[in-house]
């Protein structure tokens, strides 16, 4: 009973993982931007719904909240940092380390105004019951599966039936045509920065009604992000949202077998093991840069 | 006062090796590492393994943290030779991440989270002696090392596939040898800046060791300069110098002081890639054509 338990919080974990890392991938894909600091994204959509929350401001409110933080940090992240360096020269080095800085510098602020350590929201949402012997569920389990799922597939219809989300897979594809078309890739790209970081904060959101946020979440919620675009196969939002839900069970089913503290290692051994044997991924296709 | 900047000064040439060794990887081999911090552990634990159970000498110290970082280099070298970019970014913060781990649960050679204490004191030729002008000579050794390569055959062959790996292997040079060797050198000289932070704090724990270390490093490789000889000396001066600098500023509380530090070396780091990407030194050697 204890793997079905854990293999359901592993899913519950895993939905999360996806949704963040769906985002990170549309960006990385559309923009061939390595958007590192897209973890800082989740982290300021978390903590503005905790101020809200805490503000005895109603949920919705929080999540719209959540979610505008979310969109302008990515915006501001294209406008005043991606597109300044891609002016002069666009190694993928100069992009990571300005991300990188950002994202230091965030998790430093949000640390001296909302102070260090854990900080979590309280709701009966979490409370768990018991559903069958000895295995223990609480509603938000149920809220983020179902929350995965909408947004997954509003996000493929997005990408699949209107214009924009059609020119943003163009855009991964094939820019120069694009801009042959007269379609601007600076308003794509701005979109897909919109879009996928927008992305992150339903699961910052219940992230924090879960197992709390910490200044220094990002970072971790960064690595599994990047770690599931890459498992996944780049260009494909598919394929990191199946390896985010494949990391987060892997994460959780392993404490069977091993303590807590290896849980993030096995991560990063799933993903350092796709880097040497398979690194184009489930999905991807081998290339060449 | 003396023995306060002693001590900073011993720090900053161990920084500096570490600095120039990630930079030799980073700037001239163009591989982009975030796990040099995992090498630096490796030697340090190596080194202070060496000094409690056999002898606290130094130079064995440094000669056995060489070999084990050394020759753990493999782990990396061998998704460098795999990917490229993005991808090998990632791979090398997949080994930090899973060697953080191992460094804080294998007690048996690393002490757990308590660390290695009561270090002995480091001897040279059955002399005690303090870790400083250790220090300063092989930061020496290997700026001097990494002027040679530079210069010579080894050195061109890895900027030639920095720049461009296929034009390289179509012209015959060997890529596969000139990545794991550059990486050999690198890691090995991390494993020597390792033995001689052991010896000279005789206490050493995984928190030294951790991604934001390696990212420490990586930092002040590129504030001072990828791909310069000097640059990741200086970007080490400046990085540990601010926090000494940062405790005499008054209305900073003491509390606060290491986020305003890390706030600091977070924005130079955004800043110089918006504005100024060959770092600090690089402009004033190359101009802008290093860009």
């Amino acid at each position: 009973m204890l793997f079905l338990q854990l293999l359901l919080q592993g899913i519950q974990t895993g939905a999360l993982y996806a949704l963040t890392a769906a985002g990170f991938a549309l960006i990385f894909g559309a923009t061939r931007i390595f958007h590192f600091a897209h973890g800082t994204s989740f982290t300021l959509a978390g903590y503005a719904f905790l101020f809200c929350w805490n503000g005895g401001l109603p949920g919705w409110i929080g999540t719209l909240a959540g979610i505008a933080v979310a969109m302008l940090f990515g915006l501001a992240m294209e406008r005043l940092v991606y597109r300044p360096i891609q002016r002069h020269e666009g190694s993928f080095f100069t992009v990571f380390v300005a991300a990188f800085g950002v994202a230091v510098v965030v998790q430093n602020l949000v640390g001296m105004v909302a102070g260090r350590g854990f900080a979590s929201v309280d709701t009966r949402l979490s409370l768990a019951t018991e559903v069958l012997p000895d295995v223990f569920l609480a509603p938000i389990f149920w809220i983020a599966i179902a929350v995965a799922v909408v947004l997954f597939a509003a996000l493929s219809a997005f990408l699949t039936r209107t214009h924009a989300g059609v020119a943003l897979r163009a855009l991964a594809q094939n820019p120069d045509l694009l801009r042959a078309y007269g379609l601007s890739s600076n308003r794509l790209s701005m979109l897909a920065f919109a879009v996928g970081s927008a992305m992150a904060a339903p699961a910052a959101i219940l992230t924090a009604m879960t197992t709390g946020l910490n200044e220094a979440i990002g970072h971790h919620v960064m690595l599994i992000s990047m770690a599931a675009t890459i498992v996944g196969g780049v260009g494909s939002l598919r394929g990191a949202a199946l390896a985010g839900l494949m990391l987060g069970v892997a994460e959780s089913v392993a404490l069977q077998f091993v303590d807590t503290q290896w849980a993030e290692a096995v991560s990063f051994l799933v993903l350092f093991a796709f880097i040497i044997f398979r690194p184009s991924g489930f999905f991807g296709v081998a290339q060449t840069r | 006062m003396i023995a306060y900047a002693a001590n900073l000064a011993t720090i900053v040439a161990i920084f500096g090796i570490l600095a120039a060794t990630l930079n030799f990887v980073v700037g001239f081999a163009g591989i982009f590492s975030v796990a040099h911090a995992v090498f630096f552990g490796l030697g340090a634990y190596a080194g202070a393994q060496v000094a409690l159970h056999i002898v606290p000498d130094a130079l064995l110290a440094c000669v056995v943290a060489a070999v084990v970082a050394g020759g753990l280099s493999l782990c990396l070298a061998l998704p460098a030779l795999r990917v490229r970019g993005e991808y090998f970014v990632a791979a090398s913060l997949g080994l930090q991440m899973m060697a953080t781990t191992l460094f804080s649960e294998a007690k048996a050679f690393t002490g757990g989270i308590g660390g290695l204490v009561a270090i002995p004191r480091p001897t040279l030729f059955g002399m005690e002696v303090s870790v400083l002008p250790l220090a300063l000579v092989a930061l020496a050794l290997i700026l001097f090392a990494t002027a040679l390569l530079q210069r010579g055959a080894f050195g061109r062959t890895l900027q030639a596939l920095r720049d461009a790996e296929s034009a390289a292997e179509a012209l015959g040079k060997n890529v596969a040898a000139a990545k794991t060797l550059a990486m050999l050198f690198a890691c090995a000289g991390a494993g020597i800046a390792g033995a001689l932070f052991a010896l000279h704090l005789s206490f050493v724990n995984v928190e030294s060791f951790t991604m934001d270390q390696s990212v420490l490093v990586m930092a002040m490789v590129i504030i001072g300069g990828t791909g310069t000889l000097w640059g990741p000396v200086i970007g080490a001066i400046i990085l540990l110098s601010l926090p000494a600098g940062l405790a005499f500023v008054p209305f900073i509380p003491a509390t606060e002081v290491g986020a305003v530090q890390q706030i600091i070396y977070g924005l130079a780091m955004t800043l110089l890639m918006i504005f100024r990407p060959a770092g600090l030194v690089g402009d004033l050697s190359k101009g802008r054509a290093t860009a």
